[in-house]
């Protein structure tokens, strides 16, 4: 009976298709798409059908013109697969600009992969993908596949516009399920573009949505996600790898995922138990015995990305991590929480999306999501996490990668949205004390003092462990202002327990001082220009953000050449606005004796399109200011 | 072209001294090297080799014949956290005929010194992974346990390969220092192999001969009763025993404009050259560049695919109807195979598909499309012929070697001298190639089987020619007008660098690239007329450009176009410059400064020249009442500039760069 119901399903499948036998010559496609555009999607088909708790099928019917080289990757001819999920049907077929037909690709002629790539140790993932070469453009590529999986968490959001330089003619999603697994969806950013609902029932529902122009990406934007519309679908009766689950909340993700996913994953053998005792000893304190711990995981421990099975979603046992100290994000901070749970200490698993922009876990609708884990250690009534990956990263520190998001903590009684550390502007501190001077043929000399704090800490703390041509390489681009530059000693202090670095640095360089005549010219600010270049962007759409801020100040010596008297002083400037403070100043303390100060104070924020230019002017002010030069002249 | 020394070390083979192999065992980890702390040789090293060991031999199977059977122990001390990635290992194998080569890796220990003793860690199949990547190769790898700063690793791994044509490469360097690697082969009297050091510092080899053998078992059947009967008889033979040690070899690093590090990495690679059975006739693979094009030629992949021409000979008749010229024959089959064949993006100097269906699918890899294109030109009656190259990712061909191309493309010989063409690249020209094939020397061969290297470093100079016009307010603002032609490979990089790219987005980034000044009415010329220069030109506006200072102007009179910044940044170079051609930049600047402003100071005239005429800076400025005419040139004349002469370049450089950043003083009446 099954495979009857299989037989007439692909009989109703196919004369679709037949139906949707379409023109796919490029004159089809109207002007308007074609602006911005690499590719025009000329329809995307999802059809996903929901059979049981541990069945889904995914159908995909898309056709896309490409119209050149960048736009190959919009055809999106690949598909994933594993032990639990298998690709039925994969094929392609070509089509000119005329949408005269040039050659059909059947599934023995994709090629086949394992998911594993150079960052990846093992993973049981293939991919299956189309590789087209083609003789010149535009061309059409119309994909069709179906994709069978027992993995219900995962339901593929439908992303109508799914990346930038690329429209849309018609996206169409239709979804079928049984009415007694909780489905529930979520609609946002709808509004953006011309979508309408065209079906729903309790067992079925339909989206369509048509003419969708190309967007191209705009510098400071949010993530693409929040941008444009996306549907997102859930079962409260899912399953994960084999497991079967239930949870229509976060809470009751959390309370799911600790009774059948991270239960029995933390005994520890008895040995390392008393060893951890012994090396807390009398502390009392919740978070020094945890900093005692995260450390000794440092040491003992490295990262290794293995993905196999369940072992995507579920840690390696915390007894498998002691033995033989390696694992990745999952097993590194389960093994962390196991070792503070010997010593009284609770912490929490804790999943999030690990990047260097700001990104939620959306509070308001469970799906499974996210691409990291940390723990999560309560301090009375906050929270410290931990990177626990990290081998370096000082205890709790979390900027430029975990910091300011939501993340989902999953604690015993029920899951828990919560945002994690913001690194304020004002902390994100870096202090420089220096000096240099120039001698009458123009040669720099100078010494400095840096200190980084906060979210500057993570971007300087690496320098110490960088290669001596790194490291060369780092200064030389750092202050690429100074041309024929030469390091001499340089000297790091970390001070990982205040989260402050360090860098004493000295430095010379020929023709600093540029002479023209009987006179010398030098611009003031030798060590801190404002590198942010802000583009000039036409017609700006996006809304923009500025996700951390941070404070610079400088205290400089400049000691000028004997034999030269001043002709010219840059004036003391201050520029004040909602961006942010930038001031200089410079005192002369005798005659060849100078002072530098500087302060820069770059705000975190949120603005409209329309602030834009008044940022990118605010900034090009502070990098003319940064270029104000001295002249001497010659006595 | 000048070859730099790098040659000569390469050409210093078998320096025959006397080795005695030290005493290295898995097992025998010492408290000494445990509590090392740093390398004593480099103290930033991350991990090092402490010593490596491998021996290949040829072991006879009784169903498979020969087997090569090589065996590695290795043993990495861990210095730092960063060094961890040492303890993930990983050994590829080739799959063929669905039947994979055997790698095993056994006895992975990992040491730490705990309280003052060795604590051992053994590998557990847990930690090891198979992964067959596609249908032609995978991977083993192992990821050892236990691992921390100061630990010391070691692991051995067995491969036994039925590929005698090829055995494996031997690396003496890593990016981590090598402190001791050790290579023995046994080489059977019947195998001959072509051994190929390169790098800049090499191993010390010793050789001897030795006594080998092997049992051949024989089934006769008894011709009465039928009956088998076994016989068994051993054949002893000479083996050539090769001993390679290298000794406290430093890290590699990577620099820039460097075209492939791995140039320039200690090592030894392998060919069969010929094999010699007893009892039958030599085969000869490859000796010198002779045999190895003639064996090349010979594949069923490579020459009988070149006499295929039934499947285009109508097609190109009615496209060379009414040529006139062979200038004219060659330029209409380049463009032909061009637009009707697309590369695939594989290299290789063998067809994949083979020219037929590459014709008829519309789509081939390197060999395919040029392989064809050379067909249709002989077809045509021109002297066409194929030339084998390495791409500059796969590093420099040195040594007569079949392996040692991966490439292919068609040279027509003229009176003139040869005629180079690549039809797998959109804007590749007669003489102008993709810069992927821009490397040192390729090998042209003959139909009658002869061969000879071919130049493939462009001599003729690239050009860029710069005009600029442009008027100062007294404000500061700047309006001017720019044309820029690039001729030769500048063309070719500046028609790649718009390709697929929207006007609007090309001159937002080429505002933002130039000092974010306006740009409008900008034309391209010669878009797609690959034998002409490329000009681009436009107006602009621009209000950053000047400094004001007191009641001065300071201007560079270059504008955008200066050069600000050294590229040599380095202090001491390891390998040579790879600038990828001959070049000249040249601008021709006119200004005319703002009414009630006079010239305060304007930079001198001046000239920069290298030696072994390898380049030449000029810079010519003159004033003519209110109107400044520069004339500024920058000209390179070898591809290639050799590690000795790094220090004369940098400073070339350095004296360009000030120069360039000198300003113009401009003064109110």
């Amino acid at each position: 009976m099954k495979n009857l119901c299989c037989a007439l399903f692909f009989l109703i499948f196919t004369s679709y298709s037949f139906a949707q036998k379409n023109d796919y010559s490029i004159l089809k496609i109207s002007d308007s798409l074609k602006d911005n555009a690499n590719a025009v999607v000329r329809f995307d088909l999802t059809d996903i059908s929901i059979l049981s708790q541990r069945n889904m099928v995914i159908k995909t019917d898309r056709a896309v013109t490409v119209l050149n080289e960048k736009g190959a990757r919009a055809v999106n001819a690949v598909e994933s697969y594993n032990k639990r999920t298998s690709v039925k049907n994969i094929e392609a077929i070509i089509y000119d600009a005329f949408g005269n037909e040039i050659k059909k690709i059947k599934k023995k002629d994709f090629k086949d992969v394992s998911a594993a790539d150079g960052a990846t140790l093992a993973s049981d993932g293939r991919y299956i993908y189309l590789e087209y070469t083609p003789i010149s453009y535009p061309y059409t590529i119309v994909y069709s596949s179906e994709i069978e999986t027992s993995n219900t968490a995962f339901i593929p959001r439908w992303l109508p516009l799914d990346n930038y330089f690329v429209s849309v003619e018609k996206s169409i999603i239709n979804v079928k399920y049984p009415n007694t697994l909780g489905f529930r969806k979520k609609e946002s950013q709808f509004s953006v573009f011309d979508i309408k609902k065209t079906d729903e029932t309790d067992t079925k529902l339909s989206y369509s949505a048509k003419n969708i122009l190309a967007h191209k990406p705009e510098d400071y934007s949010p993530a693409f996600s929040e941008l444009y519309p996306k549907l997102t679908m859930s079962l409260e009766y899912f399953n994960l790898e084999g497991i079967d689950g239930n949870a229509k909340n976060w809470k009751e993700y959390g309370k799911w995922f600790s009774e059948k996913i991270l239960t029995e994953t933390i005994v520890l053998p008895e040995e390392t138990k008393s060893k951890i005792k012994a090396l807390v000893g009398n502390e009392s304190d919740p978070l020094k015995k945890a900093k005692i711990i995260y450390h000794y995981v440092q040491e003992k421990s490295r990262y290794v990305s293995i993905q196999l099975g369940i072992g995507g979603f579920k840690p390696m046992l915390a007894a498998d991590v002691d033995r033989l100290g390696y694992g990745d994000c999952k097993a590194l901070s389960n093994y962390t929480r196991a070792l503070l749970d010997v010593v009284g200490v609770p912490s929490y698993y804790t999943e999030l999306y690990g990047d260097s922009d700001l990104r939620d876990i959306d509070e308001d609708f469970f799906t499974i999501e996210g691409n990291h884990v940390v723990l999560c250690i309560p301090d009375k009534e906050n929270y410290v996490f931990l990177e626990c990956t990290s081998q370096n990263d000082p205890f709790g520190y979390q900027a430029n990668f975990t910091d300011n998001r939501k993340v989902i903590v999953i604690k015993p009684e029920g899951g828990e949205i919560i945002r994690t550390k913001i690194y304020e502007p004002k902390s994100n501190a870096q202090i420089s004390k220096g000096n240099y001077s120039l001698d009458e043929n123009g040669v720099f000399s100078g010494v400095i003092n840096i200190t980084s704090e906060g979210s500057q800490y993570g971007r300087k703390g690496q320098i110490e462990r960088f290669q001596p041509h790194e490291k060369e390489k780092h200064y030389k681009d750092y202050w690429s202002n100074i041309n024929n530059l030469k390091l001499g000693r340089i000297a790091f202090t970390n001070d990982k327990e205040n989260i402050r670095f360090t860098e004493d640095v000295q430095l010379t360089a020929s023709n600093y001082g540029v002479i023209s005549g009987n006179k010398m010219i030098f611009t003031v600010d030798a060590f801190n220009q404002n590198s942010e270049n802000v583009k000039r962007i036409r017609n700006r759409k996006n809304p923009f953000q500025i996700q951390r801020g941070y404070l610079d100040t400088d205290e400089i010596e400049i000691n000028l050449p004997a034999g030269f008297s001043i002709e010219f002083l840059p004036q003391n400037y201050e520029l004040k606005g909602k961006f942010g403070e930038y001031k200089t100043e410079i005192i002369k303390n005798d005659s060849n004796k100078l002072t530098y100060k500087r302060s820069m104070f770059l705000n975190k924020g949120k603005y409209s399109n329309k602030e834009y230019d008044e940022y990118r002017l605010f900034m090009e002010q502070v990098s003319r200011n940064d270029n104000a030069k001295i002249i001497l002249t010659k006595n | 072209m000048k070859l730099p020394k790098l040659i000569n070390a390469i050409f210093l083979l078998f320096v025959v001294s006397t080795v005695t192999a030290q005493e290295f065992k898995l097992g025998k980890v010492s408290v000494a090297e445990l509590q090392q702390k740093v390398h004593p040789k480099d103290s930033a090293a991350v991990a090092a080799i402490l010593y490596k060991k491998g021996t290949s031999r040829f072991i006879y199977d009784k169903d498979q014949g020969f087997v090569i059977v090589t065996d590695v122990e290795n043993r990495i001390k861990i210095y730092k956290k960063e060094g961890y990635d040492w303890a993930n290992q990983d050994v590829f194998y080739y799959i063929s005929g669905g039947v994979e080569e055997s790698v095993v890796f056994s006895d992975a220990v990992t040491y730490n010194l705990v309280d003052g003793k060795i604590e051992k860690t053994k590998l557990k199949t847990e930690g090891t992974f198979k992964e067959n990547r596609s249908k032609y190769s995978g991977h083993k790898k192992i990821t050892l346990p236990n691992v921390k700063e100061g630990s010391v690793i070691e692991y051995r791994y067995t491969i036994k390969s039925r590929h005698l044509s090829f055995m494996r490469d031997w690396d003496f360097q890593e990016e981590i220092p090598v402190n001791y690697s050790e290579y023995v082969t046994y080489i059977p009297e019947y195998f001959v192999y072509n051994v190929r050091q390169k790098g800049y510092i090499l191993p010390k080899v010793k050789s001897e001969f030795i006594q080998g053998s092997f049992t051949v078992y024989e089934k006769e059947r008894d011709l009465v009763s039928g009956k088998p009967s076994y016989s068994t008889f051993k054949k002893e033979y000479q083996e050539a025993k090769t001993t390679y040690v290298a000794e406290n070899f430093p890290a590699m690093k990577d620099e820039v404009f460097v075209n492939n590090v791995n140039n320039y990495m200690s090592s030894l690679q392998f060919e069969l050259a010929m094999t010699k059975f007893p009892n039958e006739s030599i085969k000869p693979y490859s000796t010198d560049w002779n045999s190895v094009v003639k064996t090349i030629y010979e594949y069923d992949d490579f020459g009988p695919e070149l006499n295929k021409t039934g499947y285009f000979e109508e097609d190109l008749k009615s496209l060379l109807a009414t040529a006139k010229s062979n200038e004219e024959r060659i330029l209409l089959i380049l463009n032909f195979v061009k637009s009707n064949v697309g590369w695939n993006g594989i290299n290789g100097y063998s067809c994949d598909n083979g020219v037929r269906k590459a014709y008829k699918e519309k789509t081939g890899n390197i060999a395919d499309i040029n392989l064809m294109l050379t067909a249709m030109l002989r077809h045509a009656g021109l002297k066409a012929n194929p030339v084998l190259v390495s791409t500059r990712s796969n590093g420099i061909a040195f040594f007569a070697n079949r392996t040692a191309f991966n490439y292919v493309i068609a040279a027509v010989e003229t009176d003139q001298g040869n005629i180079l063409l690549d039809a797998s690249s959109k804007y590749s020209s007669p003489n102008i190639l993709p810069l992927r094939a821009l490397n040192w020397q390729g090998r042209l061969i003959r139909k009658d089987g002869t061969s000879e290297a071919v130049d493939l470093m462009p001599n003729t100079i690239s050009n860029d020619n710069v005009f600029v016009n442009y008027t100062i307010d007294p404000t500061g603002k700047i309006d001017g007008k720019v044309r820029r032609q690039c001729t030769e490979y500048n063309a070719m990089v500046f028609r790649n660098n718009f390709e697929s790219v929207k006007q609007d987005a090309y001159l937002e980034k080429l505002e933002n690239e130039s000092g974010k000044i306006e740009i409008s009415d900008y034309s391209r010329t010669n878009e797609k007329e690959l034998l002409l220069p490329t000009i681009e030109s436009f107006s602009f506006t621009g209000s950053n450009l000047c400094d004001l200072i007191g009641d001065k102007i300071y201007i560079n009179p270059m504008l955008f176009f200066a050069k600000t910044s050294n590229p040599f940044k380095q202090e001491v170079r390891e390998y040579p410059v790879d600038f990828g051609y001959p070049f000249m930049d040249k601008f021709n600047i006119t200004i005319k400064i703002p009414d009630g402003f006079t010239v305060e100071s304007l930079p001198q005239s001046g000239a920069l020249t290298m030696e072994d005429n390898l380049g030449a800076f000029k810079y010519h400025i003159v004033q003519n009442e209110s109107v400044l005419q520069l004339s500024i040139s920058h000209q390179i004349n070898e591809a290639i500039v050799s590690n000795e002469q790094y220090d004369m370049l940098k400073e070339y450089y350095k004296g360009m760069v000030a120069k360039e950043t000198e300003k113009i003083v401009l003064k109110r009446i």
